[in-house]
């Protein structure tokens, strides 16, 4: 039984740049389920590292497995393929296209993926309910709020029932309120089996949704910890210290 | 924190009796506090001899006395609150001492200890997190504060002990 991404020594270097790698000898397992946050400093790795995972870029050095494909194997059409049937994507700033209806957005990576449009069609809408802004298929992304935006953006990147969803600042361009509620939703999708791969420098966005916190810093793994799920009762866990004044 | 200050407070909303003092002390701070009631009872006798607190009604049984505030008491409380803290910082954590002698040991594993410190702060993170949400969801957004505050903290440890491995990975933090 292999885990559903496996990093096996993994490098990046980026031509030209001359300094030290953006990536280190990475070597990291992620089981089917697992609700994973790569943290770290900006600069220390976690775009790369996502978009290795992601067939986005290639490693200089090392195997990228993800759902038993060697990514580092296929040719660039295969890959793009794989990315679009395999893969789900949630960006900082949800990247919708903004001549077409949110239905058409979301639509969009099952056409390209052959889907026959009536089944595109209605899962589509499933997810709209399932989200929350079914009532909102016909408007277009320009009238609807960054809430709004990201929930249709996470209902794209289910369409094809990714094995992977990868979700890269998901909450950055949003107000906490909003960005509570994507991340519920994001949980919520865990629980139901999504394996979920967040990309974060928030240590406390981190830590509260998911169960295990990978820490790169300076292209190199610096900490993977698991997390207990129970968060522990406030008595424990803030003491305020009285003083008592002697006079 | 000054329960001299935090009974003063209490006061200055309505006359209290030491057991409601310390009950509402109590859920004030959302049961995050250590304080016993004998603590009370001598505090609120120091105000009162200090003329800050007034009994509410004749002097009957001890425990059953309300207190209430004088006008030299909301003067001091007045002047408490328009004042800004400035107490000095409090580095007394063993994880201080810990490091410090970890790394004039020779035998002191400094990276082992600092992975296991890391741990414990984002387990902390993760628990405050749901402390706050929880206090949120309660109505109780000023306790939601006193977690964020403890958020900000935790956070702020969890940069130090990076900076702290960074720092002894290129010898900068031996003396």
């Amino acid at each position: 039984m292999t885990a559903l991404v496996e990093l096996a020594t993994v490098s990046k270097t980026y031509d030209g740049a001359g300094g030290p790698p953006a990536l280190d000898e990475v070597s990291l397992d992620i089981e089917g389920g697992e609700f994973t946050a790569i943290m770290g400093p900006s600069g220390s790795g976690k775009s790369t590292l996502l978009n290795l995972i992601a067939g986005i870029d290639r490693p200089s050095g090392g195997r990228v497995q993800v759902a038993d494909e060697d990514l580092g194997r296929l040719s660039e059409a295969r890959l793009a393929r794989f990315r679009r049937a395999r893969l789900g994507f949630v960006f900082q700033f949800f990247n919708l296209l903004g001549n077409l209806t949110v239905l058409e957005n979301v639509i969009l990576p099952a056409q390209l993926q052959g889907s026959r449009p009536a089944a595109a069609r209605a899962r589509a809408m499933d997810l709209l309910a399932r989200l929350d802004i079914a009532e909102l298929a016909d408007h277009y992304p320009a009238h609807l709020s960054g809430g709004q935006q990201q929930r249709v953006a996470i209902a794209r990147a289910l369409i094809n029932r990714p094995v992977l969803l990868l979700a890269d600042e998901p909450t950055g361009a949003l107000d906490t309120h909003s960005g509570g509620q994507v991340m519920e939703l994001i949980r919520e999708l865990n629980r139901e089996g999504q394996t979920v791969l967040l990309v974060t420098h928030d240590a406390k966005l981190a830590t509260r949704h998911a169960g295990r916190v990978v820490t790169l810093i300076d292209g190199r793994v610096h900490d993977d910890t698991r997390l207990e799920a129970a968060g522990r009762v406030p008595e424990t866990l803030v003491k305020v210290r009285i003083q008592e004044e002697q006079r | 924190m000054s329960l001299k200050f935090g009974i003063l407070g209490l006061l200055a909303e309505q006359p209290l009796h030491a057991y409601s003092v310390k009950a509402r002390f109590q859920d004030l701070l959302g049961g995050s506090w250590e304080v016993n009631i004998g603590q009370v009872y001598t505090t609120l006798q120091r105000l009162e001899r200090d003329g800050l607190v007034e009994p509410a009604e004749p002097r009957g049984d001890r425990g059953r006395l309300p207190y209430r505030l004088t006008e030299v008491g909301r003067k001091a409380l007045d002047a408490w609150l328009a004042e800004p803290e400035s107490e000095p910082q409090q580095l007394r954590e063993e994880i201080y001492l810990k490091l410090l002698l970890a790394a004039r040991l020779a035998d002191g594993d400094l990276p082992a200890l600092l992975a296991r410190q890391r741990r414990v702060y984002l387990q902390r993170l993760k628990d405050l997190a749901v402390s706050e949400e929880t206090a949120r969801s309660q109505g109780r957004d000023d306790l939601a504060l006193l977690y964020q505050g403890a958020i900000l903290h935790t956070e702020a440890d969890l940069k130090w002990v990076d900076a702290y491995a960074q720092a002894t990975k290129t010898g900068r933090g031996k003396r």
